[in-house]
C-alpha cells in the first residue's frame, strides 16, 4: 500500500480503533458487487519491531474478498448483516453524528443504491470515485503483492516480476459493463485516456439476447464448449482456405463476428448456444485487446494491465485478449492481468478509509503472504466459477496503526 | 477531340462518323475502308472518313490536353465494319469483324451482398440515326460540317448495382447492352456471330471466384480476378482525385463536401467497412498497406441483427434502426451514475457505458424487447467501435484524414452520423470523418482502372462532368408516386418511365426487352430504368431498389450516383486568379431558404418551358408526350433536392439551372428556344445597321467610370488598346446582336483581338457558338469592320469566297472569333472550360461576362489574372437586393483590374 504519510495526528481515538478495525468496503458495479473487507487475526496485536523499539501497533489480519450480482443485491446485503460488517465501517469521531457508520463505496451503485442501503444496513455510503479506486487498488496490488500480475499465453500462466521502480506508467484496462482504459502515472497520478462500451456488460448482454443462460458464469461457461467457426465469418471462409497472406491475415482470422449469422437459412434456435457464447467472446475480447494495445501505443505505454469482472480469471477470455494484443502488436506487447482483478475498486476504496483518519493502514512490508483459504462467502450465494486462479482468496495482511 | 477517343486510332463517334486522329501519323488503321453506315435514310448518312475535329478551334490554336493517351487504349477496330443485315431496318447492326475480342469496359465488383458494375459508354448524347437530331443538326449548320461537334464527347461512366441474390438480373443486364462485349455501341450482339469467346472482364470481391462458372456459362466471358484491395485504394484515389466534392463529413445529419487538395491526398486513412473491417495505409498510386482492421463490421451488425430480430434483409435491418431507442437497451453513464454525468472524464449522462449492458435483466426475455431498439443499439455499437479504431490507427500512422467506405454504410445517415461522432469524440474534435459519394462503388471503379489502357488513371478533376439523368431522382429507393404497377397505367406518376415503351424511339431491341423485363417485374422494381437516347448505353445512375417500399432512405441521406461524362477537352480556365478557391456558384443552395425560392421560380417557370420546348419540336404528339416526361422528371429532381440538397453533390443554382437543360436534352429537347432565338436573331440583325449608324455618330462609347478611364484614357493619357478581349456572351437577339457585337467592334476597331466565348450546348435563349458564324456573318454584311474581323479570324471562309471585295484592304484586322465554352448550360464553372477556350484564353488580356448567368449567378465573385468587366441586367428582385442591394431591372457592371 506504500502509504508514505506520516501517521495520523487526526485524533485517532485508540479504543476506537481497536473496535473499528475489521472493514469493510464496497463497490457496486452494474453487473456485479464486490465486496472486500478485513477481519483480524486471532491473537495478533501490536508487535515490536526487532530493534526493540516500539513500532506502529500491527493488527494481522486478513482481507477477504466476495462478489453479488448486482440484481441480488439483497443477498449482499444479507451477507454484510450476517457477518456483522456493516458495523466495522468508520464512525465518526463527531459524538453528535451518533451512530452514524460511514462505509466505503465505490461503483455507480453507490449512488443507485445508497438509500437501499441505509434503510437495510443503516449505514450511509462513503461514496469514492471510482476511477480513483481502480487506480489506488491496481497501485496497491501491484506494488504490495507478490506475483499479482501475470501473462496469459496458450494456456499458460506466467508470473510477471514487476519493478516497482519502474512500475509507470502503464495502462490499465478495467473492464466492467463498460470498458475504462487509464494511464497511471503514479500513486493518485492517473487519467481516463479511452475507453469502449463493448465490454462485459455487452457480453453478458447480447450472450442473454442469444442463449438462455440464466449468468454471467453460466454464459462463460457454455463458451468454453463452443466454436466460433460456425458462427464467425473466417478469412479462410472468404478466400477459399487459403490463407490471404498478403496483408497478414491466416485463414483463422475472423473476418467477421457473427458474419456468418447471416445466412437465410438458419434462426437462432439453429445455432448452439455454446458457439454462439464462444463468438461473442472472442468479438469482445479481442476487439478490448485491439483498443488497449492501440491506446498504449499512443501513450508510449510499456505494460497492459486488465482487470475487471469480465476476465474473472477466465482462461478463455485471458487467452483472446493476449492473442489479440500480440496479434495487433505483431508480437511487441504482451496483455497482462491482475489475480485480484475483479476487485480493485473495492480495494481502492477500502484502502482510502486511511484518509479519514482511521490512521495508517500500512502493510507490512513483510507480511504479505497467500493465504491458502478461501473465502466461502461468495460461493455459496454467487457460484463463481473459480478457477485455478481462485479470485476469491484472501490475502493476509499485517495492518500497522500510527501510534 | 473525341474525348478518350482522341488518339491514334479510329473510334467510333456519336454522331457514326469515323475520326482519325489529329494528323498523327500512328493513325492509320482507321484509313482502312472503314465504313460506318448510320441512320435509315442512306442519303443522310453521314460518312465521313475526314479529319473533323482538327478545324473546329475557330482560329484560335487547338491544344491537345495534356493527357494524351497512347493508341494501346482498348478502341474499338472498325476496319471493315459494315452494316450488318437490312438497311431497311432501324438500327441496323453494326458489324465489326476486326474488333479485337479483349475489348471491354465493364468492371464488376461482386459482393457478398451486391454486384456492383462500372461500365463506360464511349459516345455523346445524340446519335446521328435520329432523325430529329439530324434535322437539328442542319438548321444548326453543323451538317455542312467543319464546324466543330458538340463538347461532350469522351465518354461515360456509368455505376450500377444488382442484389447478389438477384445475379440472373445482373448478368441480363449485361447481356442487353452487350457490356461484355464491348456494349451495345462500338458492336450489336447479334445471335448470328459468335465474336468473341475469349472475352476477359476484370472483376474483384469474393463474388468473382464464386460465380467465375456462372458467367462463363451464361455470358460467355471470363472474369479476370484483380486483387480486392488493390481495386479498393485504385477506386478510391481515382475518386478522390477525379472528382470535385466526391468527399463529405457528415455530422448530425448535416452534409459538407470536402474540397481536396489533390496535391495534398495522401498518405490517408482508407476504412473499408464490409463484412469486417480493414484499414488501409493508402500513400499514393498502388502504395498501400493494410495496416489494421478489425472483425466488428457490417457482417457483424448484420449477423447478431438477424439472430436477434426477425429482418429478412440488411437494409430492413438498417430500416429498423432509424425508429428505435438504444437507451432501452445500452446501458447509459446516466443508468450508472444516476442519471448524472460523469463530468470528471467527460462522459455525458447519454454516453453508452456498455453496449446492451441493459439486456442482463433477469425479467426481459429477447422478446420482450423491440427490434428497432436492438437494430439501433447493436449499429452503434459497430459504428462507434469502427470509428474509434479508425481513430486510433490514424493517430499512429500520423494520417490526417479517413475516409470511410463499404456496404455497411451505404449512404445510410445515421451509420455515418455514428462513425463522425466516434472520430470526433475520440479525437476530441481533431479529426473528422470522411465518406465518398461513390462509396460502394470503389472496388468496382478499381477493378475497372484496373484495365491497363483505358485512359482515365490521369484524368484530371476538370474533365470530368457527373449528370443526373432522368433516373436519378428514383435511385435513392424512393418512389415520388407510386411503384410501377400496370403498365398501361397512364396516370401512374411513375409513367415517365413506361413513357419510354410508349416512345416511337428508335429503341435497341434489346434495350427494350431488358426494360420490359424490369417493368413487368411490377411493384417489385421502384427505379423506372432511365431512357436512354437511342444507339446510346446511357443507362446510369441506376440503382435496383433494395427492398419494397423501404423507407430506409426516407431521411434522404441517400445520396445519387450520376454518370460521369469524360470530356478531356475540358480544361481549367487558364486566368482564374485562384482556381483552388475558385467557386462559381454565387448563391449557395445549401442556404434553405434560397433552395426553396430558387425552388418555387424553376416550378412556376416549367409550364412555359415546357410550352415552347413542345412547340420548338413541332407541337407533335411525341413532343409533347417528351414534354410531359420532361416536367415530371424536372419535377421530381426538384423534389429529389428539396428533400436532400446534397443529393448530386455540393448545390449551388447554377448547379440547378444546367441540370435543367440536361434534364431538357435527356428528352431530346435539344433547343426549345431555337424558333425564339430565329426570331429575336433576324429581327435584331434587321435593326443593326440603324444601331451601328448610330454608334458611331457618338463620341464615345455609352460606359463608365472606371471602364471608360480604362477604355479612353484620362486627359492625355492615351490608353493602351486590349490585345485580347474574351466576350462571354449571352441571350440571343438584341442581346448579342445589338449589344455584344457593337462592343466587339468598338474593341476592333482599337485593334484589340475579340473572342466571341458562345455556349457549345443550347440552354435557354442562349446563343450557340455554332449559330453565332451565322450571325456575325450576317452582321459582317452591314459592317466592314466586323466583316475584315471575321475574315481574319476565319468566320467567313465560305463567305470570303462570294465576297467581292475580300482583297480590298492590304492592312489586315485583327481577327474575330468565335470559340466553344464547352458548357451547355445558362451559367458557368470555370473550372471546365473546352480546351480552345482555354487555349484562346491565354493571350487575353480582357475578359467581359456578360449576362445573369455567367456574370451574376456565377463568377460574380470569381477573380481574374487579367482586367474583367462583369455586366448584367438583374432581371430578379430577390438577387438584386441580395447583390447588389439594388432592385429588379438595375444593371450590374463590375469593372475589375488585372490582379
Amino acid at each position: 500500500m506504500d502509504v508514505k504519510k506520516p501517521a495520523s495526528q487526526e485524533n485517532l481515538n485508540g479504543d476506537e480503533s481497536e473496535s473499528q478495525i475489521s472493514h469493510l468496503a464496497l463497490d457496486i458495479g452494474g453487473s456485479l458487487i464486490k465486496v472486500v473487507y478485513f477481519l483480524r487475526s486471532n491473537g495478533s496485536g501490536g508487535s515490536v519491531d526487532d530493534s526493540g523499539k516500539k513500532s506502529d501497533p500491527v493488527l494481522e489480519g486478513r482481507l477477504h474478498f466476495a462478489k453479488f450480482e448486482t440484481s441480488k443485491i439483497n443477498d449482499c446485503l444479507e451477507f454484510i448483516r450476517s457477518k456483522n460488517l456493516h458495523l466495522a465501517g468508520f464512525r465518526h469521531h463527531d459524538a453528535s453524528a451518533s451512530d452514524k457508520t460511514l462505509i466505503k463505496a465505490t461503483g455507480g451503485g453507490a449512488y443507485k443504491f445508497a438509500d437501499l442501503i441505509k434503510e437495510k444496513l443503516g449505514v450511509v455510503l462513503d461514496k469514492e470515485d471510482e476511477m480513483d479506486c481502480l487506480v489506488t487498488g491496481a497501485n496497491f496490488l501491484l506494488k504490495a503483492v507478490h506475483q499479482e500480475a501475470f501473462t496469459y499465453v496458450d494456456g499458460q500462466k506466467e508470473f510477471v516480476q514487476i519493478d516497482q521502480n519502474d512500475l509507470y506508467p502503464y495502462l490499465l484496462v478495467n473492464i466492467g459493463s463498460g470498458v475504462s482504459m487509464i494511464k497511471v502515472d503514479g500513486d493518485g497520478k492517473f487519467e481516463r485516456i479511452s475507453g469502449t462500451s463493448v465490454g462485459g456488460g455487452t457480453f453478458w448482454g447480447l450472450g442473454r439476447l442469444l442463449t438462455n443462460c440464466k449468468s454471467f458464469d453460466e454464459l462463460l461457461e457454455l463458451s468454453h464448449q463452443g466454436n466460433n467457426r460456425v458462427i464467425d465469418m473466417l478469412v479462410g471462409d472468404i478466400y477459399g482456405g487459403s490463407e490471404y497472406s498478403k496483408i497478414g491475415l491466416t485463414s483463422t482470422n475472423i473476418a467477421s463476428s457473427f458474419g456468418k449469422a447471416i445466412s437465410d437459412n438458419k434462426e437462432l434456435k439453429d445455432y448452439k448456444p455454446e458457439d454462439v457464447a464462444r463468438s461473442l467472446l472472442r468479438m469482445i475480447s479481442n476487439n478490448i485487446g485491439q483498443i488497449s494495445y492501440l491506446n498504449a501505443l499512443r501513450f508510449g505505454l510499456k505494460r497492459i494491465f486488465f482487470a475487471g469482472f469480465f476476465i474473472r480469471g477466465h482462461a478463455y477470455t485471458m487467452d483472446t485478449i493476449s492473442v489479440a494484443v500480440s496479434f495487433w502488436s505483431k508480437g511487441d506487447a504482451k496483455a497482462m492481468f491482475l489475480r485480484h482483478e475483479g476487485f480493485l475498486g473495492a480495494l481502492g476504496a477500502f484502502v482510502s478509509y486511511e484518509n479519514h483518519g482511521l490512521g495508517g493502514l500500512k502493510t507490512h512490508q513483510s507480511v504479505q503472504q497467500f493465504a491458502v483459504s478461501k473465502t466461502y462467502a461468495g460461493k455459496k450465494i454467487c457460484c463463481l466459477v473459480n478457477e485455478d486462479l481462485n479470485d476469491n482468496e484472501s490475502i493476509d495482511f499485517g495492518v500497522a496503526f500510527a501510534a | 477531340m473525341a474525348g478518350l477517343s482522341e488518339g491514334q486510332t479510329p473510334v467510333l463517334e456519336i454522331d457514326g462518323t469515323l475520326n482519325s486522329n489529329d494528323g498523327n501519323s500512328r493513325g492509320n488503321k482507321g484509313k482502312d475502308k472503314a465504313v460506318v453506315l448510320v441512320g435509315e435514310e442512306n442519303s443522310n448518312s453521314n460518312i465521313d472518313t475526314q479529319n473533323q475535329q482538327g478545324g473546329s478551334g475557330g482560329g484560335s490554336e487547338r491544344e491537345m490536353p495534356s493527357m494524351h493517351r497512347s493508341g494501346s487504349r482498348p478502341q474499338l477496330d472498325l476496319s471493315k465494319a459494315a452494316i450488318q443485315g437490312n438497311f431497311e431496318v432501324k438500327d441496323p447492326t453494326i458489324l465489326l469483324p476486326n474488333q479485337s475480342d479483349d475489348i471491354s469496359h465493364l468492371a464488376l465488383d461482386i459482393g457478398g451482398s451486391l454486384i456492383k458494375l462500372v461500365y463506360f459508354s464511349r459516345h455523346e448524347d445524340q446519335s446521328i440515326d435520329d432523325k430529329r437530331k439530324k434535322t437539328i443538326k442542319e438548321r444548326l449548320g453543323i451538317s455542312n460540317g467543319n464546324r466543330r461537334s458538340y463538347p461532350i464527347l469522351g465518354g461515360r461512366l456509368h455505376f450500377v448495382k444488382f442484389e447478389t441474390t438477384k445475379i440472373s438480373e445482373c448478368l441480363d443486364f449485361i447481356h442487353s447492352k452487350q457490356l461484355h462485349r464491348g456494349g451495345v455501341d462500338s458492336c450489336h450482339w447479334n445471335p448470328g456471330v459468335q465474336a468473341n469467346d475469349n472475352a476477359v472482364i476484370k472483376a474483384t470481391g469474393g463474388g468473382a471466384y464464386k460465380f467465375a462458372d456462372l458467367f462463363k456459362e451464361r455470358l460467355g466471358v471470363s472474369l479476370d480476378k484483380e486483387d480486392e484491395m488493390d481495386c479498393l485504394v485504385a477506386g478510391a484515389n481515382f475518386l478522390l482525385k477525379a472528382i470535385r466534392h466526391e468527399a463529405f463529413t457528415h455530422m448530425e445529419g448535416q452534409k459538407e463536401f470536402v474540397q481536396i487538395d489533390t496535391n495534398d491526398l495522401f498518405p490517408y486513412l482508407l476504412v473499408n467497412i464490409g463484412s469486417g473491417v480493414s484499414m488501409i495505409k493508402v500513400d499514393g498510386d498502388g502504395k498501400f498497406e493494410r495496416v489494421s482492421g478489425t472483425n466488428v463490421g457490417g457482417g457483424t451488425y448484420w449477423g447478431l441483427g438477424r439472430l436477434l430480430t426477425k429482418c429478412k434483409s440488411f437494409d430492413e435491418l438498417l430500416e429498423l434502426s432509424q425508429r428505435g431507442d438504444n437507451g432501452t437497451i445500452d446501458m447509459l453513464v446516466g443508468d450508472i451514475y444516476g442519471g448524472m454525468d460523469y463530468s470528471k472524464i467527460g462522459l455525458s449522462a447519454s454516453t453508452i457505458a456498455s453496449s446492451f449492458g441493459k439486456t442482463i435483466s433477469d425479467k426481459k426475455e429477447l422478446a420482450d424487447y423491440r427490434p428497432e431498439d436492438i437494430s439501433l443499439s447493436l449499429l452503434r455499437m459497430i459504428s462507434y467501435n469502427i470509428g474509434q479504431i479508425s481513430y486510433l490507427n490514424a493517430l499512429r500512422f500520423g494520417l490526417k484524414r479517413i475516409f470511410f467506405g463499404g456496404f455497411f454504410i451505404r449512404g445510410h445517415a445515421y451509420t455515418m452520423d455514428t462513425i463522425s461522432f466516434a472520430v470526433q469524440f475520440w479525437s476530441k474534435g481533431e479529426a473528422q470523418a470522411m465518406f465518398l459519394r461513390h462509396e460502394g462503388f470503389l472496388g468496382a471503379l478499381g477493378a475497372f482502372m484496373s484495365y491497363e489502357k483505358h485512359g482515365l488513371d490521369d484524368l484530371m478533376v476538370h474533365q470530368l462532368v457527373e449528370r443526373f439523368p432522368m433516373g436519378a431522382p428514383y435511385t435513392g429507393g424512393r418512389i415520388h408516386g407510386p411503384p410501377l404497377g400496370d403498365l398501361n397505367e397512364k396516370a401512374s406518376e411513375a409513367r415517365v418511365c413506361l413513357l419510354l415503351l410508349e416512345m416511337p424511339l428508335p429503341l435497341n431491341l434489346f434495350q427494350i426487352s431488358w426494360m420490359e423485363k424490369f417493368v413487368l417485374k411490377g411493384t417489385e422494381i421502384t427505379a423506372p430504368v432511365p431512357m436512354a437516347p437511342s444507339g446510346t448505353t446511357g443507362l446510369g445512375g441506376f440503382e435496383v431498389p433494395l427492398s419494397k417500399g423501404s423507407t430506409l432512405r426516407s431521411d434522404a441521406s441517400a445520396l445519387n450516383v450520376g454518370v460521369l461524362h469524360l470530356v478531356p477537352t475540358l480544361e481549367v480556365f487558364p486566368l482564374l486568379a485562384d482556381p483552388k478557391m475558385y467557386e462559381p456558384n454565387t448563391i449557395d443552395l445549401a442556404d434553405r431558404s434560397e433552395l426553396e425560392y430558387w425552388f418555387t421560380v424553376l416550378s412556376e417557370h416549367l409550364p412555359d418551358l415546357v410550352d415552347k420546348a413542345v412547340a420548338s419540336e413541332g407541337g407533335t404528339d411525341d413532343a409533347k408526350r417528351r414534354g410531359d416526361a420532361f416536367a415530371r422528371a424536372f419535377s421530381a429532381h426538384l423534389a429529389r433536392l428539396m428533400e436532400e440538397p446534397a443529393a448530386y453533390g455540393k448545390l449551388g443554382l447554377a448547379n440547378l439551372l444546367e441540370l435543367r437543360e440536361e434534364c431538357l436534352r435527356e428528352f431530346q429537347f435539344l433547343d426549345a428556344y431555337r424558333s425564339i432565338k430565329q426570331r429575336e436573331n433576324e429581327a435584331s440583325l434587321a435593326v443593326l445597321p440603324d444601331l451601328l449608324v448610330e454608334l458611331d455618330s457618338m463620341s464615345e462609347v455609352d460606359d463608365f467610370d472606371a471602364f471608360k478611364e480604362r477604355m479612353l484614357g484620362s486627359g492625355d493619357n492615351k490608353p493602351r488598346p486590349h490585345k485580347r478581349a474574351l466576350l462571354f456572351v449571352d441571350n440571343s437577339g438584341a442581346d448579342v446582336v445589338l449589344g455584344m457585337l457593337p462592343l466587339a467592334r468598338e474593341l476592333l476597331r482599337r485593334g484589340t483581338e475579340v473572342v466571341l466565348v458562345a455556349n457549345s450546348l443550347p440552354a435557354l435563349n442562349d446563343i450557340t457558338a455554332m449559330e453565332l458564324p451565322d450571325i456575325v456573318a450576317e452582321a459582317a454584311k452591314h459592317c466592314d469592320i466586323l466583316r475584315r474581323a471575321a475574315e481574319a479570324g476565319g468566320l467567313l471562309v465560305d463567305a470570303m469566297i462570294n465576297t467581292l471585295d475580300g482583297s480590298k484592304e492590304n492592312s489586315p484586322s485583327v481577327p474575330l472569333m468565335v470559340v466553344e465554352n464547352g458548357c451547355g448550360s445558362p451559367c458557368i464553372d470555370l473550372r471546365q472550360v473546352s480546351s480552345e477556350l482555354a487555349a484562346a484564353a491565354k493571350n487575353a488580356d480582357l475578359i467581359i461576362l456578360e449576362g445573369m448567368g455567367r456574370a451574376l449567378h456565377t463568377n460574380f465573385n470569381a477573380r481574374f489574372k487579367c482586367e474583367a468587366l462583369k455586366l448584367a441586367m438583374v432581371k430578379n428582385q430577390r438577387l438584386a437586393e441580395k447583390l447588389i442591394k439594388g432592385n429588379i431591372y438595375d444593371c450590374v457592371c463590375r469593372y475589375e483590374p488585372a490582379r
